[in-house]
């Protein structure tokens, strides 16, 4: 701070280091000489209008090959615990066998439950009355789901253990989803949600109150419950209200045990719409597993290179003409394991899907996670895990306030590293550069003609009569904008009108996309809108060129936006909007615009040939509340389409 | 019969004088013998407080909660009255809900000793520990309506110990989240009690990261300073309990509990052998000493000079003289004048019947035998038919 303040202190003498360099740029650039200062900036202006385009490209490059960069490990930087008050691993647990062996009685009944084929509310109420047995108020709440393909049902049960030394504003969660992540029951993870809710009573070293929560499902119990929990009423959703309830919820923890036994503890951290829980939960709970139950921790279930199944997996990565030698290298390998982390984070980050239950929390400012027991022969178990999740409790009960000190955007490449914004921010904000400086480059081409300066006065002559020797200049023409509104709503309308159909489903996905693809290119190609003369191209703005900057600088816009609230998003927006719109032109050749319009109908539609993602991403709409297929109906497909409507008009 | 008389007469005086003079010495001797084990602290106070101060709060900063209730049972233990302690304390650990041993706040692993167990006196608690309160407490500008438990009630005879631990930095500590007390913030208040003739002697004890600045800027006589860490240099707690689940106490503090543990009333443990025993390797920081500001060789200056509590007490002259009372046993409020024999003697310039009445007494009985004496050798001499 002081040493920059210093020069400017000492403005009359000369200036050392970077002020002096300062000085020197200041005197080379912006000389005394007003007449100077203004040539020299014509001068700068004029190279970078000359290589506007070599820049724009260079933009989009740059923001490209970053995305490619981001595995690189020296990127990466390692994870620390930011909220001096969670104290993690730093208390003796009192879980011990006598609670794993009522957990295993639990099972036992719990497994009956399943075989017994039970309805949801008979087995919420059996966790109900297992919770009473431990002499916490428990209660069941039954919801149902409208959605366009029918009603979803379903039966949670919960209990609330107030803390005995505390008012009761607080509460943290612990809760299991009757489905597990990988299809099957979760049928262990209810069981020791079952038993911890026995055990954690005995203990009045509780800052916040405790609600055991196990919901119906896997996705939709969560999300009516905690629904409830906040609000009283929703439009799609109707849950019965909750008849108990606690305080403001701060964090929540989220236990997925399918297997018998399990080698690693996963953690799922993405929510619904891209939100990220504060990392310091994810980081504490990582020292809390290693340094208090000793279970190693992994990102999703991916494992570490170094482990055993961990070099197969990351092999079965990259592609298989990839020689032995080259994967074989560390370096390879390193980047392949946390290429697969960042892909698999973008793959539920982007399209704003939860990795778990806990993806509900997050649009509450709730901080929360999902703990998941990776399927194996051993050598953990109901012990490990239960050592965890109460010591990871106690830390959760440390706190003072809601987590809020360490990072709430990142990328974690491996368990124990993760990017910072920015590192990995630049690359889709260097496309939308791109595509900005290409929209405001158009928009001023529209609004200037270069025309060849007559002898006869200010007549508009025609380009091909004048010899080439005679004098340019620019003349100003009109924007208007009201034909390019029209074109941009009518596209908009489109992608409206499709979202409404794979919505209500009027008509087969798979047999749309046979229809709405050929016949979007038919009418792309017969277009009405006859590309102006050129005598009207002089006074006013051809339609493509005005399209094309307002369509670059929405996306550019988008982009933006986007890439601080849902990194992966953007970058997919940038990955699949930044070349194909920056490269949307008019051409003469009727073959070359068919060939466009082709390409882009293919681009704007083509993902409807994915017929289950389709109906996923409806049902996370209307379901969740995911904002990803209404985003892409609305706004990818609009964009794409102007880039069509460009290629479909002669210059 | 003669011989007899003159036995009587000549030789008795003589042995009541010596008896008389033998019984002063002996007394006086024996009363300076109990009094003067301390000689060498050349002490003037007749009176000790301490300021405790735990600047933080909150359930992760126990330690500094488990630093402050340490020094306070240490300097009770030496025989401060909790009257003249004033401990300022968040006081959010022991019934914290975090806390797996309500009640109680313990500063060693294993749960030994529970600092909070029985007598604990916070006389400025919770969110009452500000900058302000502390300053307004060491300088005396209180309002008229603050209990006598929460003032400093010293004088120009009292030595100060003042503790403070909470989380600082360089030339300031944290008032728990939410203001800082600087160096020059203490120093000027220091200043101002010297001013006041509000302090005899002042020993400030800190334990806090870069704790060596903050007395970096004393200017005012008679502190004698010490703090855990240097400038840009951490200070480290010792320990963690797992059952309680935080660090119990900072690696200084406890060294220097750990020190104090023994000391007891009578020692004549000096602040050097306590300096001299500074191990930057055990402590894991590098302790200061600031001593240019205090005027006693520090081997002289007991370490019971400010952790323990003086039984000194000094007779002030306001009431009417009273005459020498017949008792041989000097009344204890001279004790102190006995200490300091120019301090005597002035005092007995300024009001010569005031006080020293041993002393009298042993002198008007010599005198006095010598007159009876002198009387019997009159009489016997006029009465004498030789």
């Amino acid at each position: 701070m002081s040493s920059s303040e210093s020069p400017s202190r000492q403005a009359p003498t000369p200036p050392h280091g970077l002020g002096r360099l300062r000085h020197n740029i200041k005197k080379s650039l912006l000389p005394g000489d007003n007449a100077t200062r203004i040539r020299t900036r014509r001068r700068i202006v004029a190279f970078a209008w000359r290589y506007l385009d070599m820049l724009r490209l260079c933009l989009l490059s740059a923001g490209c090959l970053w995305l490619l960069t981001l595995p690189v490990s020296q990127l990466g930087v390692d994870t620390y615990i930011d909220e001096n008050a969670l104290q993690p691993s730093q208390v003796n647990t009192y879980w011990n066998w006598v609670d794993v062996h009522r957990a295993d009685r639990l099972l036992e009944d719990v497994s009956l439950l399943r075989e017994r084929n039970l309805s949801s509310v008979e087995r919420a109420t059996f966790f109900a009355t297992e919770f009473a047995k431990c002499g916490l108020p428990s209660s069941t709440q039954t919801y149902s789901i409208q959605t366009s393909h029918g009603t979803l049902n379903g039966t949670n049960a919960y209990a609330v253990f107030s803390a005995p030394r505390t008012s009761g504003t607080e509460a943290m969660i612990i809760s299991a989803s009757w489905k597990s992540m990988t299809g099957g029951e979760n049928l262990r993870g209810v069981s020791i949600v079952l038993s911890l809710a026995a055990f954690l009573k005995q203990y009045s070293h509780w800052s916040k109150d405790i609600i055991f929560v196990i919901t119906d499902n896997h996705l939709d119990g969560m999300h009516a419950w905690l629904g409830a929990y906040h609000r009283p009423s929703s439009a799609n959703w109707d849950a019965e209200p909750l008849s108990i309830t606690s305080g403001v919820v701060w964090t929540a923890l989220n236990i997925d045990y399918p297997g018998h036994s399990f080698s690693h503890l996963g953690v799922f951290r993405e929510g619904l719409n891209g939100r990220l829980p504060n990392q310091d939960l994810i980081n504490s709970f990582r020292t809390i597993s290693q340094q208090t139950s000793g279970v190693p921790v992994l990102l999703y279930d991916h494992y570490e290179p170094s482990e055993f199944p961990g070099r197969e997996g990351i092999r079965s990565f990259y592609p298989s003409w990839l020689p032995n030698w080259l994967w074989e290298r560390e370096t390879i390998l390193e980047y392949g394991y946390r290429a697969k982390n960042i892909l698999r984070h973008f793959a539920y980050q982007a399209r704003g899907r939860a990795s778990g239950p806990h993806g509900s929390f997050h649009q509450y400012r709730i901080d929360a996670i999902t703990l998941f027991a990776v399927p194996s022969n051993g050598p953990h178990g109901f012990y490990a895990l239960g050592r965890a999740v109460e010591s990871t409790l106690r830390t959760m009960s440390n706190l003072l306030e809601r987590l809020h000190a360490s990072f709430f955007f990142y990328i974690m490449t491996t368990p124990s590293t993760f990017l910072k914004i920015g590192s990995y921010l630049p690359s889709a904000v260097l496309v939308a550069a791109a595509l900005m400086i290409g929209g405001l480059r158009e928009w001023v081409k529209a609004g200037w003609v270069e025309l060849e300066e007559c002898q006869s006065g200010p007549g508009k002559g025609d380009a091909a009569d004048i010899p080439s020797s005679s004098k340019k200049k620019w003349a100003p023409r009109r924007r208007d904008l009201l034909d390019v509104f029209v074109v941009m709503a009518a596209s908009h309308l489109v992608g409206l009108t499709l979202f409404v159909i794979i919505c209500r489903e009027w008509l087969d996905i798979g047999l749309l996309s046979f229809i709405i693809l050929p016949a979007c290119w038919v009418v792309l190609m017969l277009a009405p809108w006859k590309s102006p003369s050129l005598d009207s191209s002089v006074s006013t703005a051809p339609l493509h060129t005005l399209l094309k900057a307002i369509n670059m600088c929405l996306a550019s816009t988008l982009i933006s936006v986007s890439s601080v609230l849902n990194f992966s998003l953007a970058a997919l927006l940038a990955v699949t909007l930044g070349v194909p719109l920056s490269s949307a032109s008019p051409s003469d050749s009727l073959p070359e615009r068919g060939i466009k319009c082709a390409l882009y109908t293919t681009l704007a539609f083509g993902w409807l040939a994915f017929h289950g993602e389709v109906k996923q991403g409806i049902w996370d709409w209307e379901v969740l509340g995911v904002w990803f297929s209404p985003l892409v109906c609305l706004v990818y497909v609009p964009l794409v389409l102007q880039a069509g409507i460009i290629s479909s008009l002669s210059p | 019969m003669r011989l007899a008389t003159a036995f009587i007469v000549f030789v008795l005086p003589f042995f009541l004088v010596v008896e008389a003079l033998d019984a002063e010495t002996v007394e006086e001797f024996a009363v300076r013998d109990l009094f003067n084990r301390n000689v060498n602290a050349e002490s003037s106070h007749t009176n000790n407080w301490a300021v405790l101060v735990c600047a933080s709060r909150y359930w992760f900063n126990y330690r500094h909660m488990a630093n402050a209730l340490g020094m306070y049972r240490t300097v009770k233990r030496l025989g401060i009255p909790d009257s003249n302690i004033v401990l300022m304390l968040a006081d959010d650990a022991a019934c914290n809900s975090r806390n797996h041993f309500p009640g109680c706040v313990f500063a060693n692993r294993g749960h030994a000793l529970d600092l909070y167990g029985e007598n604990i006196e916070v006389d400025y608690r919770g969110y009452e520990v500000t900058v302000e309160n502390f300053l307004r407490l060491l300088t005396g500008r209180v309002e008229p309506s603050v209990p006598r438990s929460k003032r400093l009630l010293t004088d120009d005879r009292s030595n100060i110990f003042v503790y403070m631990t909470g989380h600082g930095g360089d030339e300031f500590l944290k008032f728990q989240d939410s203001e800082e007390i600087s160096a020059f913030d203490i120093a000027d208040a220091f200043e101002q009690m010297w001013q006041k003739k509000r302090y005899n002697e002042i020993f400030f004890m800190i334990d806090t990261c870069q704790a060596n600045t903050m007395y970096s800027k004393f200017y005012s006589p008679n502190i004698l300073a010490t703090g855990s860490s240097r400038i840009r240099e951490n200070s480290y707690s010792y320990e963690n309990d797992d059952d309680v689940g935080v660090s119990v106490i900072d690696s200084y503090t406890h060294f220097v509990l750990e020190y104090l543990e023994g000391v007891n009333k009578t020692s004549t443990t000096s602040m050097k052998d306590l300096f001299d025993k500074y191990d930057p390797e055990i402590i894991r920081s590098h302790p200061g000493v600031r001593s240019d500001l205090f005027h006693r060789p520090l081997e002289r200056t007991l370490i019971t000079d400010f952790f323990g509590g003086v039984a000194h007490a000094e007779v002030m002259h306001t009431g009417p003289p009273h005459l020498p009372s017949s008792t041989l046993v000097p009344p204890l409020a001279q004790v102190d004048s006995i200490t300091e024999d120019e301090h005597m003697q002035v005092e007995v310039l300024h009001n010569p019947m005031d006080g020293t009445g041993d002393h009298w007494v042993g002198l008007y009985r010599a005198w006095g035998a010598v007159g009876i004496m002198g009387l019997l050798v009159a009489w016997a001499t006029l009465n004498t038919k030789w």
